[in-house]
């Protein structure tokens, strides 16, 4: 159920990133997802980057106060949720932005991964180093300041056994066309109320995201007209991805 | 009175579960034994609804949730429905609004998508600063009569008018049949009550409240319902706790024609939702064995001389 945790660490991982450790370990398979409650601020949903740790981008309000937490401050926690990624050989995990830190965790429960990263700067591509210590590591920055100069989709295609995408929505869109269906698995995001599967305010084309995915096959994701196009935001009114 | 539209299996989702079409037509494409899927409230303009967390589940049976009605606009709410159909399903649109004009407007525009409208006169739940629906009608005979009548005004479909059990639901519900309901929703979640997080001292629900539902809400929805069907002999729906068949069948003694699921999908994916929605109804025409459901709907109000009722 909903948990609440003392902060032990708060790690600034780039300006916009940090990772904020807490002081209980949580099983979880890599691609569930746990609710971080703050009390009397709000509730949102977040993979763990590390048993024990979530990394969160200041993106507003909720994620500002997440980011500025200190050591004894409380956290909430409910979870893990959802379905996460099966067991992979052999993957390139393709990350864009702040979702690379949802890689982490699968890139240690993996066999022999590579990477192939996306961001707007070298600032952006989270845990660089540590995954230069498990396997290659391709990189593009929108300035080029790292890598490949430009979009992580002209990376693709890359030579792997399976493919698990975690990045801004419109990005994984771009790579669905350019990966094989039936090797590859993608983190969808919506914005999520209950969480458990009740309210369906997280579908995405029929789909409970919070209880069907957030990770789904590329077979489903491929047949869902939603993704990359539209979600419903808080009232339920569709809004452009 | 309008009968029920054919709900077969008579089994539905609860209004705010599952919520979207879309939803329903992949429940549908799933295999879903439901007869009948219910829309999330439709209200007369778009509102957000609480911030979270709107859900808590504590280990003890009771769920509380307190979305706060979230809708998007009663025009954006016929875009959706023009767009997906359900292939055998039959939909229930629920209806709610600030007074009996803006019922009557949400039904003049949902009616023709609709099998059936379920009038939301229950709901325990509000934004900060709001009144609930429960208060400032559901728990009003006559404000509630006004609801019905202007809504029967507005439709040719069935009205189901969903009571609240934090009422006196029996003159309500007397109010609401002599003003034209057809069917009677027995009923929506209890209370509201409350959870209160001992270590942050704060109370867990961004709404403060919320209405409960699960295990907990059974015996007083099932009360509500034995007591209605006494009462009136009409068709109700009945929702609060159904997981099992037995559940189900209890209702269905006590007088429900239409039982509604809520709580019982709470963390199952589609599939496994499905697959609870089959045991169900696979337990209710065991137990039937070969007779129709009609002969049994009721059946608890039968003296022991097979005749009259308790009630």
């Amino acid at each position: 159920m909903r948990s609440v945790f003392k902060v032990v660490e708060n790690r600034r991982e780039s300006e916009w990133t940090h990772t904020v450790f807490f002081d209980q370990e949580i099983e979880s398979q890599p691609g569930q997802f746990m609710m971080v409650w703050l009390p009397r601020l709000g509730e949102k949903p977040f993979t763990l980057s590390y048993p024990n740790a979530v990394t969160v981008k200041k993106a507003g309000a909720f994620t500002e106060e997440l980011t500025a937490l200190k050591p004894g401050d409380e956290i909430g926690l409910r979870g893990p949720l959802g379905q996460g990624y099966p067991p992979l050989k052999r993957p390139a995990l393709i990350g864009g932005g702040v979702g690379i830190a949802e890689l982490r965790l699968l890139a240690l429960a993996s066999e022999a991964p590579c990477f192939v990263l996306g961001g707007r700067t070298a600032d952006e591509i989270l845990f660089y180093e540590e995954f230069r210590e498990l396997g290659p590591v391709h990189v593009a920055t929108e300035d080029g300041a790292l890598g490949h100069k430009g979009l992580v989709t002209e990376l693709l295609p890359v030579e792997a056994e399976s493919y698990a995408v975690c990045g801004p929505e419109r990005m994984m869109a771009a790579c669905l066309p350019k990966l094989p269906a039936e090797r590859t698995y993608f983190a969808v995001e919506r914005y999520m109320k209950c969480a458990v599967g009740l309210c369906g305010q997280c579908t995405c084309s029929g789909w409970r995201v919070c209880t069907d995915g957030p990770i789904f096959p590329a077979t489903t994701v491929a047949q869902m007209d939603d993704f990359g196009t539209r979600r419903r935001s808080k009232s339920g009114k569709w809004e452009a991805v | 009175m309008i009968p029920l539209p054919d709900i077969h299996p008579p089994l539905i989702n609860a209004s705010g579960i599952l919520s979207y079409p879309e939803v329903f037509a992949a429940f549908e494409s799933a295999g879903a034994c439901l007869g009948g899927y219910v829309t999330k409230s439709v209200g007369p303009r778009e509102k957000p609804g609480n911030d979270n967390p709107v859900v808590v589940y504590p280990p003890d049976g009771a769920v509380l949730n307190s979305l706060a009605l979230p809708t998007q606009s009663a025009e954006d709410w016929e875009r959706d429905l023009e767009e997906v159909k359900l292939r055998k399903a039959k939909l229930i649109v629920s209806v709610y609004g600030g007074d009996a004009s803006e019922f009557a407007g949400v039904t003049r525009r949902m009616s023709r998508f609709s099998d059936a409208i379920e009038v939301n006169l229950g709901c325990p739940n509000k934004e900060p600063g709001e009144q609930t629906i429960m208060e400032s009608i559901g728990q009003n005979p006559a404000l509630s009569a006004e609801v019905i009548e202007r809504v029967r005004d507005e439709t040719d479909k069935p009205v189901i008018a969903k009571l609240s059990p934090n009422s006196d639901y029996l003159a309500v519900a007397d109010s609401c049949m002599n003003a034209g309901a057809d069917a009677l929703g027995c009923g929506n979640t209890l209370g509201p009550g409350l959870a209160v997080d001992i270590r942050s001292r704060a109370a867990i629900l961004a709404g403060t409240t919320g209405g409960i539902s699960g295990p907990a809400l059974k015996p007083v929805n099932l009360r509500m319902t034995y007591e209605a069907y006494a009462r009136f002999r009409c068709p109700i729906v009945a929702y609060g706790g159904i997981e099992t068949w037995e559940d189900a069948v209890e209702y269905i003694l006590a007088g429900a024609s239409v039982l509604g699921i809520g709580t019982a999908f709470m963390r199952k994916s589609t599939i496994e939702a499905a697959a609870l929605t089959r045991d169900i109804w696979e337990g209710i025409q065991n137990y039937l064995a070969g007779e129709p459901m009609s002969a049994l709907i009721g059946a608890a109000h039968r003296t022991a001389d097979g005749v009259g009722s308790h009630a």
